[in-house]
């Protein structure tokens, strides 16, 4: 009996003790943040949204846009100094599967985490319902804006990989690896969906049609205007050759033995694009978008070849009231990238100087118009045989290239758009500097002086054009960089605009061109960008100066005006190479010479010798972006895009 | 006073120890002092053999006198631990003699988990080391433990004094978790590898590693990867001994990179360029060139060997320990304490009014006292503290060593002479070029020095009741308490260096002036900047009771065991971090013994830790083990000439670690969610006016998690062969399982943030075998001669690895060792650029692959060189073999030792990046120098010996294709860049003399010992760029070669 008391008591003393022991264990205090945590207060539901829309690439930046140095517009020193390598790589080949360059399906290599991104949308519209403190009014404001990325982030990926796995709602962490291995879905899907999400963005009362007054603080929030615009271009995107009866993917079938680009081509498509564009510019117009010109300003004395040069520099980068820019990424701003743009005008001794080592090659150049508004390949008053020669500027050149200089041939009767994006050696660049804000001043106007030995050359192992040319046209015409240690440098930073009402303008005439063939609503659109720049109508110009004066009139011929307008007008910002891969011209564009002028030399005739920096390649296959080695082994339900 | 007192009887005792006496007749008065290799041995049976009732014990200045009678006797000299020694005592009276430390007794206590057992009873796998053993000529315990310890594998990677612990693993590494190497535990308490590099070999008592389950299953929380168990000395009864122990040490590297000569390097830095790009701008025109060889002016065309402006060749290191023991009857003391200086091989720049170079101090006390509180209760406290006070550069020494290798020969000098414009400045001209944005790695090493203080104190009570005439007989009862508090901070001192470039040279004066490149953010005056600091407390409890009887043939030990153990961080960076760790554990051990022949014992252990869900808290882990000793059965004892000992002995069991995944995974039941992050910050408005963080999560919650878990046996063998001879054999195999990874199933379209979830998924198995020989010789009474010998073999293997569907059975993990490294074949390289159009695609993403540049095997047969033709190549970075021999003898006075390290069966890869020349390298996040600098990369002279290029198309040649950039194709792992990592290292050659007792002991002296020790004096390897052991990165600090001398004295 004493025993069994005894074995008992020893029993209770042990429960006691392993009772004690759960308690020493439990270390963690209650109320620690979980996922949860995020939608018990208005405030911390704010922070979920903004990292919802952290995830939208930062396209001022060169080295997160993926269509700045992937492909022919610019180019870089070898070895590239001061400049993220990856998307250069993608321009000099070295695209590949194991660890793709941009990689935006894993989020790394340059690129944003978009899968990531699309789960944190789909979480965010899961649970904002349960916000209590959330009025109704910025519930639905907010839940509309995230409809909005969600399919934006989907059109992204899209746009690089094709065909895609759509997340409509999220797999559950603990889900089977049966249920994980999606499937890519056939590019019709794709774009239905994602028109579909647009489509109930836009129809939120309580998203803003525009944000006007508020710019201080709501600029870049998600409006009508953007999510109508994205449509257009999203139903251009998939009207478009790549997407579009593209029978190069005719091999690409997943598993279950679907299709995933379609094998026909349907002119229905362009006619739906056609119609968003329509819906998109009159929405944009009524409510007050417009081409927008040179605001003017007080301190500036300037004369009209200045001011139309202004009207179109100031374009892209005026950041305030610009009636153009119809969605800007107000968190990547465009600032490093002006001052990596910029030419050294003047002598400078603070380490805070231009950097200049965005180089736009000589293809570029060459690609502009001509005086005239043709190319300068057609143009029958321009020597295109003798551009590289030489010639001395005069009155007439004045406020293009200094007076008296002498430059390269292919500098000169160009159109005003040439002037007022390219920054060149001798050629005048207004603004910037100190003292440069007046034509008329005694000094003349400052003019870029990039030979061997001058203020802008190459100084050391970086800070320099490796073509001799500059993107001036991404420079804020009030940006200074320290000129002589007196001034200190200031950026004038402008959100990145990703979608600009000329951009619209070009889609719809392109959609219309290619639904309808060409006609008077054909050339209105690209029309009125012309006009902007300073030329004539298509017709006019054609008709009076081209070698092949009915280009117009056809189909085909409107389609090339069409597409080097396009080029032109957005040169340098991130549209050039996701048009050359819809156009399925790439694979010609991208398979040739890239060359600079031979920017060792001191004398102007060595100088302007057109040296090669590099041979381009473009396979096929680069068509789409790979999808990494390692996923697809992951996901066996996954196929690899056509030759990667 | 009660010391002194002491001294002097012993003075007298040994004056009177020169006489010669004899007592009536047939019998005679022997007199003499017995030692063993550290001083006198008190209470050493001393008898006439056969005689046993005439008989005494030494005293304690380990005196005896005795009479015995008459005629041949043999006196007996006789002591637990010490091997008998039987001397005839023939016509001298005065027999001084000394015992060795017995090696093979049967009798021998060895230290256990938790207590001790009688080494002929132990069933689980215990290697004990004499402290001895451990006395290598560095300050570094932990650099004695290769070759030294059969079951150990170890490796030292760096020579930089405050950074040299060696790795070590007991019997290869099995978990892929953060925490690899074993549990080191000191007097019952938990130390981290540093705290045991600090330790003093002179203070320890014993030094065991425990390896299997039966050993280590009380550990549950941390004993899968080993254990190892030290205990400290303690006093012995008797007048207080005295022990002083004076080292000084010169070391200097065991080998130097050899780098190219500063014009070669502008030479092929030219290639490099115009080699990869024929419209390159060339770096060197050829005028500097020409300028440099003709040595017209070494300011404007310097020439710099980094090596020597900022090396020493060598330097010196002394160490002084000192530790007195003694006590009475009521108590017993053991005190110490040491004092290292070890100094880095840096150059120190006089113009400042600081020391630059590596300065290490390490003071370590300690004291022991036992106290007898009543006849069954006896209390023992011990106080300890460890210190290390350090002054060196701003960086660490392995930078300095580092930096030098990525420094231009020939762009500047480290320091120019002021001229004319600079003579009333006072403070250095760094050299410096360009804007001066380069990094000169002497104004890094002499702008100013950073001190670190580290300290541990602690302090430990533990009472020991014997419950034998209480409750039962046996019985007793242990409880002991240990708190420490580690602290650390760290401070840096520096200046802004004042760069200047020569400029304005005008060649036909051959005159410069110094231009200031930074004149208005350098500074002449030092400024702080506060570093690191940390407090950490760690606390721990343990009750015990032990049962310990025998009852005729057999014997039963019990023992129920409590344990709780607490670490708090004061310094942690986020919340989960900052909860203290904690852990229990509830076990128990049996063992029954019968006949001493046939031994059985089971341990179990029930452990809780706070990092799982409750569900999964706590673990159970068992095991069992039985032991027979052959040789004590009556059918053995005709094979006892040859076998004196055989035993066999086998156990399994489980054991478990807690200390899984990342240090940073606390709480794997809980998610971590940032709630204000700014990486996911995004901003609105047209100058982002209205800008708010995001919210992210870097892990998911999973209540799944839990203890990874080792099933481990062994089989071993004991052998005693002509009682010269022990041999240890075990053999050993573990299967761990629970291995936290991360889940392979999940793709990333699943859009998952933060880590990668993981599971207790991964398997893996080793088998490991461990021999251990001790041969001794006498020749005489004077003379001896013992070899030493041990040898381990571990291999692992995954058993279980998560992983996808591979196209090709080479790219699965399972089934291949954990640190087994992927990589392509190198073929060979390319002989042209026709030949890389015409082999399978060779595309990594940054470079244009070339003529000359590596080429890959295409495994898979697919046209494409991709992942998929990765394979398993080489050994595993960590040795598979370790072994050590080493011969001592004794002659007389004098002792000699020589001592050789080995490993075999290791590859590693020569880093192709920081070893590439010309580019600017940087090691990752924790690189040394400022991101804003530039770096350049010397050129190793054997790659500007052995290279391809257009004129020397050698298809093999040591490097490949000059680049200027960093090559993403030649960087690949491959087999091009792998070497044998094997070596055999004389690791210690050792004299000693001791001068003889009566030379010494008019200075009341008992032991005076004068010793010579040289360390790692020469390697034999198949590598030469730099020594073998520091493995792929070896432009660090070198491994260093030794020579010391020493004193030892007794009082």
């Amino acid at each position: 009996m004493r025993r069994i008391i005894k074995n008992i008591t020893l029993l209770l003393a042990l429960t006691g003790m392993l009772s004690a022991c759960e308690k020493y264990l439990d270390v963690v205090p209650d109320s620690i943040a979980t996922i949860e945590s995020a939608f018990t207060l208005r405030t911390s539901a704010e922070r979920y949204l903004f990292s919802c829309f952290s995830y939208l690439p930062g396209n001022a930046s060169f080295n997160d846009n993926p269509a700045f140095n992937s492909g022919d517009e610019v180019w870089y020193m070898d070895p590239i100094r001061d400049v993220d390598a990856t998307y250069h790589n993608i321009a000099r080949g070295l695209q590949n599967a194991d660890n793709p360059l941009g990689n935006f399906w894993a989020g790394s290599t340059r690129g944003s985490a978009l899968f990531q991104a699309i789960r944190k949308c789909n979480t965010f519209l899961e649970n904002v319902d349960k916000v209590p403190d959330l009025n109704e009014y910025e519930r639905e404001r907010w839940k509309a804006e995230v409809i909005f990325l969600k399919a934006y982030y989907h059109f992204y990926l899209f746009r690089m990989y094709g065909p895609i796995p759509l997340t409509k709602e999220n797999l559950p962490i603990s889900a089977s690896p049966e249920e994980v291995k999606v499937y890519r879905e056939p590019v019709d899907s794709c774009i239905n969906y994602i028109v579909s999400l647009l489509d109930q963005a836009a129809s939120s009362d309580l998203m803003p049609d525009r944000i006007s007054g508020t710019e201080n603080a709501e600029l870049g929030r998600i409006t009508k205007c953007i999510v109508k615009a994205v449509k257009a271009k999203v139903l251009v995107t998939a009207a478009s050759p790549l997407f579009n009866g593209n029978i190069t993917y005719a091999s690409l079938v997943d598993n279950k033995g679907r299709q995933l680009f379609p094998q026909t081509e349907d002119r229905a498509k362009w006619v739906r694009a056609a119609e968003a564009c329509k819906d998109a510019i009159d929405f944009c117009t009524a409510k007050g978008y417009s081409l927008s010109t040179f605001a003017g300003n007080t301190g500036y004395t300037i004369n009209d070849t200045i001011r139309q040069q202004l009207d179109i520099r100031t374009a892209v980068t005026n950041k305030f009231n610009n009636p153009e820019i119809i969605w800007a990424n107000t968190d990547s701003r465009a600032g490093d990238i002006q001052r990596f743009s910029m030419a050294n005008l003047a002598p400078f001794t603070s380490t805070s100087n231009a950097k200049s080592i965005i180089a736009p090659t000589i293809k570029m150049a060459e690609l502009y118009y001509s005086k005239n508004g043709v190319p300068i390949t057609e143009d029958t008053d321009w020597d295109f045989n003798d551009r590289f020669a030489l010639r001395t500027a005069t009155d007439a050149d004045q406020f293009y290239v200094a007076k008296g200089q002498e430059t390269v041939k292919l500098n000169f009767d160009r159109e005003p758009r040439f002037y007022a994006s390219l920054g060149f050696d001798r050629g005048i660049w207004f603004g910037n500097w100190i003292n440069n804000y007046n034509v008329y001043a005694p000094t003349g106007l400052l003019y870029v002086k990039g030979r061997a030995g001058e203020t802008a050359a190459r100084q050391g192992i970086s800070n320099y054009s490796i073509t001799g040319y500059y993107p001036k046209k991404l420079v804020n015409i009030e940006t200074t960089v320290a000129a002589d240690g007196n001034i200190t440098s200031n950026t004038v930073q402008y959100p990145w605009p990703e979608l600009r009402l000329a951009d619209l303008y070009l889609l719809y005439s392109e959609a219309l061109n290619e639904a309808h063939g060409p006609g008077e609503d054909v050339y209105y659109w690209i029309n009125q960008v012309r006009a902007r720049a300073g030329l004539k109508s298509v017709e006019e110009s054609w008709s009076l100066h081209s070698k092949d004066p009915v280009k117009y009139q056809n189909k085909l011929g409107m389609r090339a005006i069409i597409q080097q307008e396009r080029s032109i007008e957005l040169m340098f910002e991130g549209q050039r190479y996701w048009d050359l891969l819809r156009w399925k011209i790439a694979h010609v564009e991208l398979n040739g010479p890239v060359r600079g002028w031979d920017i060792t030399q001191k004398d102007a005739i060595p100088y302007y010798n057109p040296m090669l920096l590099f041979n381009q390649r473009f396979d096929l296959r680069n068509y789409l972006w790979p999808i990494q080695i390692s996923e697809l082994r992951v996901n066996k339900n996954l196929v690899q895009n056509t030759g990667w | 006073m009660g010391i002194s007192i002491l001294v002097l009887i012993a003075g007298v005792a040994a004056v009177h120890g020169q006489d010669q006496k004899t007592t009536g007749t047939g019998k005679k008065e022997v007199r003499g002092t017995v030692t063993d290799s550290t001083g006198v041995l008190f209470g050493v049976t001393v008898y006439v053999k056969n005689q046993t009732a005439i008989g005494t014990t030494t005293d304690a200045n380990g005196k005896y006198i005795l009479d015995i009678p008459a005629g041949n006797a043999t006196l007996v000299f006789e002591m637990s631990g010490y091997t008998t020694l039987e001397v005839p005592v023939g016509d001298q009276s005065v027999i001084d003699v000394t015992l060795k430390v017995s090696h093979s007794k049967m009798d021998e206590v060895v230290v256990v988990a938790f207590g001790t057992q009688k080494k002929g009873s132990v069933i689980g796998s215990v290697t004990t080391v004499r402290p001895e053993d451990l006395k290598i000529p560095s300050s570094n315990l932990t650099q004695a433990l290769a070759g030294r310890v059969a079951g150990i594998i170890a490796y030292q990677r760096s020579g930089e004094p405050g950074a040299d612990n060696s790795e070590f693993f007991v019997r290869g590494a099995t978990t892929f978790g953060y925490k690899r190497d074993p549990l080191i535990l000191i007097d019952g308490m938990e130390y981290t590898t540093t705290e045991l590099a600090r330790l003093n070999v002179d203070d320890i008592a014993s030094f065991s590693i425990m390896k299997d389950a039966t050993a280590n299953a009380l550990y549950g929380s941390r004993g899968a990867n080993g254990v190892i168990l030290i205990t400290t000395k303690e006093g012995k009864e008797g007048r207080a001994r005295i022990n002083v122990r004076f080292e000084n040490s010169l070391s200097e590297p065991t080998k130097m990179v050899e780098i190219a000569d500063p014009i070669t390097y502008m030479k092929l830095e030219n290639e490099s360029v115009l080699t990869r790009n024929p419209l390159g701008i060339l770096p060197y025109p050829q005028s500097k060139i020409d300028n440099t060889i003709s040595k017209v002016n070494p300011d404007v065309f310097p020439t710099v060997d980094w090596q020597k402006e900022m090396l020493t060749r060598n330097t010196n290191n002394q160490r002084l320990n000192l530790n007195l023991g003694g006590g009475g009857g009521v108590a017993t003391y053991y005190i110490a304490g040491s004092m290292n200086q070890d100094h880095g091989n840096l150059k120190v720049d006089h113009r400042n009014n600081f020391n630059t170079n590596i300065s290490l101090r390490t003071y370590t006390i300690r004291s022991n006292v036992n106290l007898k509180v009543t006849k069954t209760t006896s209390a023992m406290v011990r106080l300890f503290g460890t210190f290390d006070s350090y002054t060196g550069p701003i960086t660490s020494g392995a930078a300095m060593y580092m930096n030098i290798m990525r420094t231009s020969p020939v762009l500047f000098k480290p320091y120019y002479e002021p001229d004319s414009t600079h003579r009333f400045v006072n403070h250095i001209l760094f050299g410096n070029a360009e804007t001066g944005n380069y990094f000169n790695p002497y104004a890094d090493m002499t702008r100013g020095y950073k001190q670190y203080s580290n300290s541990l104190m602690g302090s430990q009570i533990e009472l020991n009741q014997d419950l034998s005439s209480i409750i039962t007989p046996g019985l007793s009862l242990r409880g002991m308490m240990t708190t420490n508090r580690r602290a650390n901070f760290t401070i840096t001192r520096a200046y802004k260096p004042f760069y200047v470039t020569p400029a304005s040279y005008d060649k036909f004066t051959n005159t410069y002036i110094l231009r200031d490149l930074n004149a208005e953010t350098g500074s002449d005056y030092i400024d702080f900047v506060p570093g690191d600091k940390s407090v950490l407390s760690t606390f721990r409890g343990e009750l015990a009771s032990n049962y310990n009887r025998s009852f005729g043939k057999h014997a039963v030990t019990g023992m129920a065991l409590f344990i709780i153990q607490n670490d708090a961080n004061g310094n942690e960076t986020t919340l989960q971090r900052s909860l203290p760790k904690r852990n229990i554990t509830l076990g128990g051990r049996g063992t029954y013994a019968y006949d001493s022949r046939y031994f059985t014992e089971i341990n179990f252990a029930y452990n809780g830790s706070e990092r799982f869900d409750k569900s999964h808290r706590f673990g159970f882990f068992p095991s069992i083990g039985v032991a027979w000793a052959a040789s004590n059965e009556k059918f053995f004892e005709p094979l006892k000439d040859v076998f004196s000992k055989l035993r066999l002995r086998a156990n399994i069991g489980l054991v478990g670690n807690d200390e899984i995944g990342s240090a940073s995974d606390r709480f794997f039941y809980l998610s971590n969610v940032n709630m204000n992050d700014a990486g996911f910050k995004y901003s609105f408005g047209t100058d982002g006016g209205y800008s708010r963080n995001g919210i992210s999560v870097s892990r998911y919650n999973n209540t799944a998690i839990t203890w990874e878990t080792a099933r481990n046996s062994t089989f071993g063998l004991e052998a005693s062969l002509f009682r010269k001879l022990d041999v240890t054999v075990e053999y050993f195999l573990e299967h761990r399982y629970n291995i936290l990874m991360d889940r392979a199933s999940i793709p990333l379209s699943m859009g998952l943030e933060g880590a990668t979830p993981k599971a207790n998924v991964g398997e893996a198995r080793s088998r490991s075998i461990d021999i251990n020989m001790n041969y001794n010789q006498k020749f005489g009474q004077s003379t001896g001669l013992q070899f030493i010998g041990n040898f381990t073999y571990a291999k692992n293997r995954f058993e279980a690895y998560e992983e996808p569907e591979y196209p090709y059975p080479w790219m699965y993990r399972k089934g291949q060792p954990v640190n087994q490294r992927w990589g392509y074949i190198a073929e060979r390289l390319f002989v042209d650029d026709e030949e890389v159009r015409s082999s399978p695609s060779q595309v990594f993403g940054s470079t244009v692959t070339r003529g000359g540049d590596i080429k890959f095997r295409d495994v898979s047969g697919d046209g494409v060189i991709n992942q998929n033709d990765m394979v398993p190549i080489g050994f595993p970075t960590a040795p598979e073999i370790v072994y050590g021999f080493g011969i001592s003898g004794n002659y007389k006075s004098f002792e000699f030792g020589i001592f050789a390290q080995g490993s075999a069966r290791s590859s590693f890869w020569i880093n192709p990046q920081s070893t590439a020349p010309f580019i600017s390298y940087r090691y990752g996040s924790d690189d040394p120098a400022p991101s804003d600098v530039q770096l350049k990369n010397q050129l190793l002279k054997a790659y500007a010996d052995d290279h391809w290029s257009e004129e020397n198309r050698n298809l093999y040649a040591l490097w490949p294709r000059l680049s200027y950039t960093t090559n993403s194709n030649n960087n690949q792992s491959s087999t091009w860049f792998m070497r044998d990592g094997s070596f055999l290292r004389i690791k210690q050659v050792q004299a000693a003399y001791t001068i003889p007792p009566r030379l010494i002991s008019r200075l009341r002296m008992s032991r005076l010992k004068i010793y010579f020790t040289g360390g790692n004096i020469f390697t034999f390897s198949k590598f030469d760029l730099w020594d073998v052991e520091m493995g792929g990165d070896g432009l660090r600090y070198p491994l260093q070669k030794t020579y010391t001398i020493g004193i030892d004295v007794s009082f």
